[in-house]
């Protein structure tokens, strides 16, 4: 029950402090900004392909910088006091960030695609391995997702100050993701999408169990 | 432990790293008690709050809220019990409506009642006018009032207030000891902090001296006094222009006199013997001398005195 009430306080609050806004149109916008790229710079790479690169790869940076932030700074201040003097699971609360964020960058991520997607149905340039190569980058792109995001609530619990936080969790975040395409380079046997599913679904799992663990220690 | 008993610490001690923040500290609240727990800033008082309201779990020692053990029951107590932290912020975005929305849901209240609640919470605060106003434009003592008015939410049967009255101007502090006050009276059990005395002792029924994490006292404001026998002055006045009483200072007990205008006298007393058996003695010897005696009182050390003996002078 607290996990879905906190959940949607989340939410919520994306809405109101207007980031919901700024990622739910600021992404498709970049998206749209993309398409005017000289199309002989792209070596023969579909709109949507690029899309799902570029704003993968800064979905990921954000969420974890978002997190870890956002976290440090609510310790700093006090707010979860006055949640855990409730009957709140500890663990809830991060649950409820993260999912909220994993959510609304998800949603941002797939409305750039599907911006992207259009772009290259008008274009003609939409060929079925375009399409394969660009459900391939996005499947990769969230599981990176939720691997950075996880990242960032980590530091967002172990670390006091914001800017280190925000470093941190960029640096560590951004290198620990890569870890789910790397095997595909040098095992070509290995499907990278199947790949990137099961290691960001492990990793994300063992990350925020440490998570959970250690805010549940946490003393207020 | 007795029926009566609400919030009870059995030697409760806690350690950050090198610093021993609660050293053995055993305090007992009745149920519809106002506690006023004093002592200068670091004494350890959040410590003990913090502990009783579940956001320190870790400590050595036992407390109990109505018999039931805070370390292993928490999660049934927090219904029972509304805090008023010191410092906890609000994010940025929320509004008072949309704050106290969030913190009632969250303590299992449904839509109608939380919605009469919050009326009725915000006209005891008097933050009526400002329910959709974002918590980030209000005054500190504003925001102050929104942590009680969070606390009540639930209609708690303790409230815990960590240094209610910090940082709030001489209205906003009265009309906090007002809601203060009305609260007691409706039979709430209330544990307040503060480093001033004078917030405490016109509010608490009992009071607890808590400095370098110790308990150092615990009583009722007179008992607090009546205890403290160092510096016990005692002053007899005579008629204008009639002899002063004479040989007081013979008297064991006596450890001095000094007197005033021809007609005042005050008699230093010594801690160490029977104050009863000095005033008798001293009686004695003024119907003697036949003294024409116009006051003859015991001067107790004030409140303050009292504390600053206790915490070893320190002021914050």
């Amino acid at each position: 029950m607290s996990l879905k009430l906190l959940f949607l306080d989340e939410l919520k609050g994306f809405a109101k402090s207007k980031v919901m806004i700024v990622l739910w149109i600021g992404m498709p916008l970049l998206s749209f900004l993309l398409q005017f790229i000289d199309q002989r710079a792209l070596e023969g790479m579909s709109i949507s392909l690029l899309i799902s690169i570029v704003v993968s790869s800064i979905g990921g940076t954000l969420s974890g910088i978002m997190l870890s932030t956002t976290i440090v700074s609510e310790r700093n201040r006090h707010i979860y006091e006055l949640f855990l003097i409730r009957p709140v699971k500890r663990c809830n609360l991060l649950l409820a960030k993260f999912l909220a964020v994993y959510l609304c960058l998800v949603i941002a991520i797939s409305l750039s695609l599907a911006l992207g997607l259009i772009i290259d149905g008008l274009t003609d340039d939409l060929s079925e391995l375009y399409l394969n190569s660009t459900i391939e980058s996005f499947t990769i792109g969230i599981s990176s997702m939720a691997i950075t995001c996880s990242i960032g609530i980590f530091f967002g619990v172990l670390v006091s100050s914001v800017p280190v936080a925000a470093i941190l969790s960029v640096y560590l975040g951004s290198q620990l993701s890569t870890l789910i395409i790397l095997p595909t380079i040098f095992i070509e046997v290995l499907n990278p999408q199947l790949l990137a599913i099961t290691l960001g679904i492990t990793l994300t799992t063992i990350i925020m169990g440490i998570n959970l663990f250690l805010f549940s220690r946490k003393q207020f | 432990m007795t029926k009566n008993v609400c919030i009870e610490f059995k030697n409760v001690s806690k350690k950050y790293k090198d610093l021993l923040a609660l050293n053995n500290v055993s305090f007992t609240i009745d149920k519809g008690e106002v506690f006023g727990y004093i002592g200068p800033n670091g004494a350890g008082k959040t410590t003990t709050i913090k502990i009783l309201v579940g956001l320190i779990t870790e400590f050595s020692g036992k407390a109990y809220i109505y018999g039931n053990d805070i370390q292993k029951d928490h999660k049934d107590l927090h219904k029972l019990i509304g805090y008023h932290p010191q410092e906890a912020g609000f994010q940025e975005w929320r509004t008072i409506d949309h704050a106290f929305k969030t913190f009632g849901r969250l303590s299992g209240l449904n839509s109608d009642y939380l919605e009469n609640r919050t009326q009725e919470i915000l006209k005891l605060i008097g933050l009526n006018d400002f329910r959709y106003k974002k918590i980030v434009h209000l005054s500190g003592g504003m925001v102050q009032k929104l942590r009680l008015g969070q606390a009540l939410l639930h209609e708690p049967e303790i409230l815990i207030m960590d240094e209610p009255l910090s940082g709030l101007d001489p209205q906003m502090r009265y009309q906090f000891k007002e809601i203060i006050k009305k609260l007691a009276k409706s039979g709430i059990t209330i544990l307040f902090s503060s480093h001033i005395l004078s917030d405490v002792q016109d509010i608490a029924k009992t009071i607890g001296i808590l400095n370098h994490g110790q308990i150092m006292k615990i009583g009722s404001p007179e008992e607090l006094q009546t205890s403290f026998h160092i510096g016990n002055i005692l002053e007899i006045v005579v008629e204008k222009n009639t002899p002063l009483c004479n040989n007081l200072e013979e008297i064991s007990g006596v450890a001095s006199i000094e007197n005033f205008n021809n007609n005042r006298q005050l008699i230093h007393l010594n801690s160490d013997f029977n104050i009863d058996l000095i005033i008798n003695n001293l009686l004695r010897k003024i119907v003697e001398q036949q003294c024409r005696i116009r006051s003859f009182k015991l001067l107790r050390p004030s409140l303050e005195e009292v504390y600053l003996k206790y915490v070893g002078g320190e002021t914050t």
